[in-house]
């Protein structure tokens, strides 16, 4: 069994080269060799690490930083991640050591961010035709709830004109309105193409070329470059598949130097245990992490329920007063103006309810990522019908009508969130100028 | 990309014809300053900027054309389809008979509302045919009625209509001993409501262009086409195509918002200045030389002494030390005449501009944000030099500066009050 295992395990870990990016690819020797945590290994282990962390985090390729500055910015990531090995944050800056932990860090990164799957995604052959679709609701509003609440300290050492300010925010709108004017530039030339470009393509089902296919056009000298990002990009494919069937002989090896480090680790234990916990604020061991989750669920159980009890209470008290006083109104406006007052409020009751209805509702899974736009016309037999349709492979489409909804009717509920602010802010002014004296506030 | 022009009253179009004309023997000019890709791609850039492709294959100005009085507006039409470079659209015009008499009110609060549909119309329909609308540059003149009342309604409606669109006021100041004699109170009223709803009001003061044509021009007899034809230098000199200092070989993708990002975004100074060099008449460009040292010299040299043109220019005036207070009360003439604006932007065209070394003017500027009222101390950052390089063109050899002066809504309707 040892022996099949010892020859599948330089196929995986080839193959777990192969795919990565290729200005980041190591040699399937470095990772073998950085178990055994050689020095010379070690710069060149904090080096690839950079790379392949820098292409996650959307950088694009710059001129490597000095070491010092590369191995600081690993640590923060994998702290970022929750890396919580103290080993690693030990290790010296000037890259000599270290390669053993960083061979570890790199598999805890291949599993819990996807980091292979992730640097797939964003090399991909751009077809020019994508575009971002985010539907989902912010949580900005439940963060800032407690910062508005306390007005910070005035400091007068920290003097910032205000008339900067006014100016840095100016420039952010303009840039705003520049950037609003680009995509609008984008989504009309885009639209050219793929009318101009509709039923000649060779997929049917698209019916319109993209625009890289449209540049290949303009200028076909560059289809050589094209031909081998794509050959590229497949044979990166092809080793993310061949490294998934054989991940887990590497998880196995993983184990292994995982048991040599313990051993090793056991034995300069004692020295380290005050350090460890100077180092990191919160325990590290898997099951006092889990037990604490347990704890803050139940908690959360029982709170919901007393609130849920609460509700129920204020409700069926706020029913029998409501109706009090409808048969006190009903009583009053005996005469002709009842019908005109019942249909008034019954308008602006449905209102309501659909917009309570509408908060209430279980969330339809909000769209979040990157899509590419297919053009179809009015007269196409697809279910999608009218105006453009946004596929995202595999196949599961959606109108571009239906996102446009969503995203106006998040835009009317901001709207309405921003009057309410305004209108508390206001207020507050108000307030503040009647404490002034001989000062008069005109709000805009 | 491209600008929609807006003319109002018969200042506005007259100067809007001058500006087409400009920029058009600009583009079809042959200088042989540059490769011929590059002067390629600048006009591809200017026509796509500020005309449209139409079938007869006559470019067409991307402009409308407002006026209370038919007269001017079907002198302007004829005369641009005469030259046959370029033209106006036949559609894309409003004219009525009445005119406005000089008087404000009229213009803004009988016949802005009256017409305001068809005109926004026309708007929209130019502005439709952009691929890219990069904002709209209306014409007017201040002592007038039409153009400064009409201008300051149909300002508001398209910062109504189009919220996300740049808007730039090109407004001409009144001779000081204009012949309108309500011209104060036309210009105060078109300010106030111009600096709510425009993102820029660039200023050219038919004073001072007078004294360009007079001094720099030698012109005898200066009429109203010669200082239209200055302003409108000057103009083109802004809007022509420029690469930007990030991209190489790129022009900006977006004009006036380069522009207004650098030089208004403080919603309370929104007032622009132009300072061009060199100025002289065409025939006698073929006999000068230039050198950039020079003109970044005199370019200082005016921007601190708050000179409008390259003579007479007041070499004593010194800038302060970093560090000095601000003047105060009992401070000498010296000091007020010095150069108080906030932001400023250079623009080379012509031959190696790499070449040119813009430091001295950098480093002469800091500090120059002094006001006089407020203890407010200007910070470096407030002053960003950014050279824009453009390619060679009909420019040959220009520089030019906008500046936005620190005068506020306050003090200019303080200044024009004491006219009246």
């Amino acid at each position: 069994m040892r022996r099949a295992r010892g020859r599948a395990l330089p196929g995986a870990v080839a193959a777990l080269c192969r795919a990565l990016p290729p200005r980041a690819r190591p040699a399937p020797d470095t990772l073998r060799r950085a178990r055994f945590d050689r020095p010379q290994a070690s710069s060149h282990c904090w080096r690839l690490l950079c790379s392949l962390l820098k292409q996650v985090h959307g950088g694009k390729w710059t001129e490597p930083d000095a070491i010092d500055i590369q191995i600081r910015f690993i640590k923060s990531v994998l702290w970022y991640h929750g890396y919580g090995r103290p080993e690693l944050y030990r290790l010296p800056s000037d890259g000599s050591a270290g390669s053993r932990e960083l061979l570890l860090a790199f598999s805890w990164l291949l599993h819990r961010i996807s980091l292979l799957e992730q640097l797939l995604a964003r090399n991909r052959v751009r077809t020019g035709d994508e575009t971002s679709v985010c539907t989902c609701e912010d949580d900005l509003t439940n963060s800032q709830k407690g910062r508005t609440e306390i007005a910070p300290e005035y400091s007068l050492e920290d003097k910032v004109d205000v008339r900067y300010l006014q100016w840095l925010h100016g420039r952010l709108r303009f840039q705003w309105r520049s950037l609003h004017a680009l995509h609008q530039e984008q989504s009309k030339l885009l639209h050219k193409i793929h009318l101009f470009t509709s039923g000649s393509h060779m997929d049917k089902i698209l019916g319109h070329f993209s625009v890289t296919e449209t540049e290949l056009i303009r200028q076909p000298e560059n289809y050589k470059q094209l031909l081998q990002f794509l050959e590229s990009e497949t044979m990166q494919l092809e080793a993310f598949l061949e490294w998934k069937q054989l991940e887990q002989v590497y998880w196995h090896w993983m184990e292994t130097v995982l048991d040599d480090m313990a051993e090793e680790g056991s034995m300069c234990k004692s020295q380290d245990a005050h350090t460890m916990k100077s180092m990191l604020p919160k325990g590290d061991s898997c099951c006092h992490w889990a037990g604490s989750l347990v704890g803050k669920i139940d908690r959360l159980s029982r709170d919901l329920m007393t609130v849920h009890d609460q509700l129920q209470e204020l409700v069926t008290h706020r029913k029998s007063a409501w109706y009090e006083k409808v048969k006190t109104r009903e009583e009053e406006l005996q005469k002709e103006e009842f019908c005109a007052a019942a249909r008034k409020t019954q308008e602006a009751v449905e209102l309501k309810l659909l917009d309570l209805t509408y908060h209430c509702a279980p969330k339809k899974p909000k769209m979040h990522g990157s899509c590419r736009l297919v053009f179809r016309s009015k007269h196409s037999a697809s279910k999608t019908g009218f105006g453009r349709s946004v596929s995202k492979e595999p196949i599961s489409t959606v109108s571009a009508t239906e996102v446009i909804r969503e995203l106006q009717m998040r835009k009317a509920s901001l709207e309405r969130e921003l009057k309410q602010l305004q209108e508390e802010c206001r207020q507050r002014m108000d307030e503040i100028a009647e404490g002034l004296d001989g000062v008069i506030c005109i709000s805009p | 990309m491209s600008i929609v022009t807006v003319q109002l009253g018969q200042c506005g179009n007259q100067i809007g014809h001058e500006v087409f004309n400009a920029i058009c023997s600009d583009v079809h000019g042959t200088h042989g300053l540059c490769s011929k890709k590059e002067n390629e791609s600048y006009h591809e850039a200017s026509k796509e900027r500020f005309f449209s492709e139409e079938k007869s294959g006559v470019p067409v100005a991307r402009a409308v054309l407002v006026d209370m009085e038919p007269k001017v507006i079907s002198q302007t039409l004829s005369i641009a389809a005469r030259s046959g470079c370029w033209k106006y659209d036949d559609r894309s015009h409003f004219c009525q008979k009445q005119g406005s008499g000089n008087n404000w009110a009229n213009g803004y609060s009988v016949h802005g509302p009256k017409h305001k549909d068809r005109i926004m119309n026309l708007v929209r329909k130019e502005a439709e045919k952009c691929d890219r609308l990069s904002g709209f540059f209306t014409i007017m003149s201040m002592a007038g009625g039409t153009g400064s009342g009409l201008g300051a309604f149909v300002t508001q409606c398209l910062k109504d209509a189009f919220p996300a669109s740049f808007i730039l006021n090109h407004v001409i100041w009144p001779y000081g001993t204009g012949e309108v004699i309500v011209q104060n109170y036309n210009s105060v009223l078109t300010l106030s409501h111009l600096y709510r709803s425009s993102d820029a009001l660039l200023v050219h003061e038919n004073d001072v262009i007078h004294k360009i044509c007079a001094q720099l021009m030698n012109i005898k007899q200066i009429s109203f086409r010669d200082v239209n034809q200055v302003i409108a230098h000057q103009l083109g000199s802004v809007f022509q195509p420029i690469y930007t200092g990030a991209g190489p070989l790129h022009y900006s993708r977006s004009p006036l918002g380069d522009l207004m990002e650098t030089l208004v975004p403080h919603p309370e100074f929104k007032m622009l200045g132009l300072r061009n060099i060199p100025q002289m008449p065409e025939n006698s460009l073929a006999y000068s030389t230039f050198s950039w040292p020079g003109l970044i010299k005199h370019l200082r040299q005016m921007l601190i002494a708050n000179a409008t043109m390259e003579e007479g220019i007041d070499w004593q005036v010194r800038p302060p030390r970093p560090g000095s207070s601000i003047p105060s009360k009992h401070s000498t003439s010296k000091s007020l005449h010095f150069n108080t604006s906030i932001a400023n932007l250079v623009l080379l065209r012509g031959k190696d501009m790499h070449s040119a070394d813009l430091e001295p003017i950098f480093t002469s500027t800091l500090n120059l944000g002094l006001k006089r009222r407020t203890s407010w101390t200007a910070s470096q950052l407030w002053n960003k030099l950014s050279p824009v390089t453009p390619p060679c063109d009909f420019y040959k050899c220009s520089q030019l500066e906008l500046y936005c002066k620190t005068t506020t809504l306050e003090d200019l309707l303080a200044s024009t009050s004491q006219n009246i």
